[in-house]
């Protein structure tokens, strides 16, 4: 299987839908003759033409709207935002058309649009380019969400995304765009949307986690828990909207502990939401406590190492499922 | 009475010489003027059955009408804000569906689920009423880029009020369509007042024509309440969108009989010397009279015209109202339209 980089898997399930189907097109803040804001279309342009990759102006609402409005119509739009954190300029776009028209129209259209673009805190882009954006669109009927964490899921999501008639948000992260990964080149592969994805066994604590996070906090804990006799297991949600609670709660009855980390704030951010479901579904199986590894309370700061402290760390995730497992 | 019959009339065509054009244009006018007018009384009165919001047309159906008779329903768009009644019975809507959708009934023109912002009717083009001011452009500037992908040779026509040209959105859209050529015409409906802010207290420009200015199209003003004119002068920006040469920028220009919505009585902003000098323009008044001075019309006609409107106004509100409330489940319904876990075949 092809080893391929993060952004190539996405340019590869971006390029093979593009193929297969003439109402496939992509837009976007320098996707075009500029091959990306962070590469990921590298390529395109010249080989699907303007009238498929287009260069928009740096105008939110007036792209994302435009591609509910060319969806509605049959169209099967790939938005890329340069960042997530853009995209509270267009929320109306998002929320109250692309969420609700249809609804509002009786189920007289669909929208078959895939939003996507780098979400969460990059690298030192201060507060106003640090969002992280799960909480709000999550709580949208309406809309689907994900977010994959390695190349393979990234490829096999997005190409489910972009054959799905409804609208996805599509949550990357700059920081792992360069990831590298085994990734199918079967142009039939796909993942399913709304399917957690349990990448590791385990009877002591059940470990939940999704993106970028997954990947930079919760993988590296893992290899050192392991180390010191623990056995954890670890679910990638993948998929936030919605969510399969069934499979994050047969794990909770096995282990009866979990530890949910995400980069999302505490209050009312993405673990919160779980939480609500778990607790109906799981109280007389847990042991100990929700434990929930989040960011801080803060505007994100621009300073390097202030940045990296208010995320969850390895060792934050460690001492997390050592205080559900009691054993600090 | 076949209202669907006044939007398959000849493009551009201003007249016929037995004037049966001109009459069933007429006949929707005044279906508008009667479904707006019972509207208000099944608003207002006690036990009332229509909730939420509701903006009324009356006094500005030359626009719609005059619209209808440009449009072709199997490639063309329409998408509207919120005052969207008038345009989905110019484009054929059975008026029932319309109170069964002010009801909030399972037969509505969008399962009760919309309400009186949004009247939809995908099959003919009407892209619906849109609550928010000025989130529909984006939205119609998607159509027309959808139209020219696909090179179907149809239009969109984007409607908005007044009141939208100051948001974001209207800038975002005109510029979008303009780079892209797109076939389009954004019409701002200006009935000259944003809810209760007239157009000198909101827009420092207020020639609102001159508000598409700088986006590299042509702009016009037209007169919203004379249909005869406005068909002339729209027909020519329809003509220019389908030959692919790019939008156009209206400032229709009218005025609405009631306040913004069922609660304003637009004590505060006009006087009745305005409502007045409006209610002597009234375009149904203006196109009846032209037509019996054109012996295209007689009173007697015309008479029998507005007693049948009446009636089938009437008959509709009995219906809907007879029509049942959609059961409790169906608020489940409509939301997405795959069923997950989602994978493709």
């Amino acid at each position: 299987m092809p080893v391929i980089e993060f952004r190539e898997a996405l340019r590869a399930a971006m390029t093979e839908e593009m193929e297969r189907d003439k109402n496939v097109f992509l837009m976007g803040e320098e996707v075009g003759q500029y091959q990306g804001a962070y590469k990921v279309s590298k390529g395109m342009l010249e080989k699907f033409g303007p009238q498929r990759v287009l260069d928009t102006p740096i105008s939110e609402s007036g792209f994302s709207g435009l591609g509910v409005g060319a969806a509605m119509c049959g169209l099967r739009p790939i938005v890329e935002f340069m960042s997530w954190s853009f995209t509270l300029v267009c929320l109306d776009q998002l929320v109250n058309n692309a969420a609700n028209v249809r609804y509002m129209s009786g189920g007289q259209v669909k929208v078959p649009i895939v939003f996507r673009g780098g979400n969460g805190i990059a690298h030192q882009l201060g507060a106003t380019h640090s969002h992280r954006v799960e909480t709000i669109y999550t709580r949208i009927p309406g809309l689907i969400v994900v977010s994959p964490s390695t190349p393979a899921d990234a490829k096999g999501l997005l190409k489910s995304a972009i054959r799905c008639d409804d609208p996805v948000i599509f949550l990357e992260s700059e920081k792992v765009l360069g990831d590298k990964g085994e990734v199918p080149d079967d142009i039939n592969f796909t993942l399913p949307i709304g399917v957690a994805n349990v990448e590791r066994t385990g009877k002591d604590v059940t470990i939940l986690s999704y993106g970028r996070t997954l990947i930079r906090a919760v993988r590296p804990a893992i290899k050192q828990l392991e180390s010191e006799g623990f056995d954890p297991e670890v679910i990638d949600i993948r998929t936030l909207r919605p969510l399969d609670i069934a499979t994050i709660a047969a794990s909770i009855k096995k282990t009866n502990r979990c530890v949910i980390v995400d980069e999302d704030y505490g209050y009312c951010g993405m673990g919160v939401g779980i939480i609500g479901k778990l607790h109906k579904l799981c109280f007389d199986d847990l042991d100990a406590p929700i434990e929930r590894i989040a960011s801080d309370e803060i505007p994100v700061p621009f300073n390097h190492f202030q940045e990296e402290a208010m995320i969850p760390s390895v060792e934050r995730v460690i001492e997390g499922v050592k205080e559900v497992m009691y054993r600090k | 009475m076949a209202v669907a019959d006044v939007a398959v009339a000849p493009s551009k065509s201003v007249s016929s010489s037995d004037g049966q054009v001109e009459r069933q244009r007429l006949r929707t006018m005044l279906l508008i003027r009667r479904f707006e007018e019972r509207t208000y009384q099944e608003y207002t009165k006690p036990g009332q059955k229509i909730g939420g919001f509701c903006h009324l047309y009356s006094g500005q159906e030359a626009i719609s009408v005059g619209l209808a008779a440009l449009f072709d329903k199997k490639r063309d768009y329409l998408i509207n804000g919120y005052r969207c009644h008038g345009h989905s019975l110019a484009l054929g809507m059975d008026p029932r569906l319309g109170f069964a959708e002010l009801f909030g009934k399972a037969t509505g023109c969008s399962k009760g689920k919309g309400g009186s912002m949004h009247f939809f009717d995908a099959s003919v083009g009407n892209m619906g009423g849109h609550g928010i001011v000025g989130g529909q452009l984006p939205l119609g500037t998607g159509f027309a880029f959808a139209q020219k992908y696909n090179k179907t040779g149809g239009f969109t026509v984007c409607l908005f009020g007044d009141g939208a040209v100051n948001q974001g959105t209207h800038n975002e859209s005109l510029n979008l369509a303009s780079l892209w050529k797109l076939p389009i015409i954004f019409m701002v409906e200006n009935n000259g007042v944003a809810m209760g802010t007239e157009v000198h207290r909101h827009s420092a420009e207020t020639d609102l024509a001159k508000r598409g200015l700088g986006y590299n199209m042509p702009t016009m003003n037209v007169d919203g309440n004379d249909i005869d004119v406005f068909i002339t002068e729209i027909g020519r920006a329809v003509d220019r969108a389908r030959r692919g040469e790019g939008p156009t920028y209206v400032s229709a220009n009218t005025f609405r009989f009631r306040g913004h919505s069922m609660s304003d009585s637009m004590a505060t902003y006009r006087t009745k010397e305005q409502q007045d000098a409006a209610r002597s323009r009234d375009p149904i008044a203006l196109y009846s009279d032209r037509l019996i001075k054109k012996s295209l019309l007689t009173s007697e006609q015309l008479e029998a015209m507005e007693e049948e409107a009446g009636e089938i106004i009437v008959k509709a509100v009995e219906q809907a109202e007879a029509d049942p409330h959609p059961a409790l489940e169906d608020r489940f319904n409509d939301i997405l339209a795959e069923t997950y876990p989602y994978q493709p075949k």
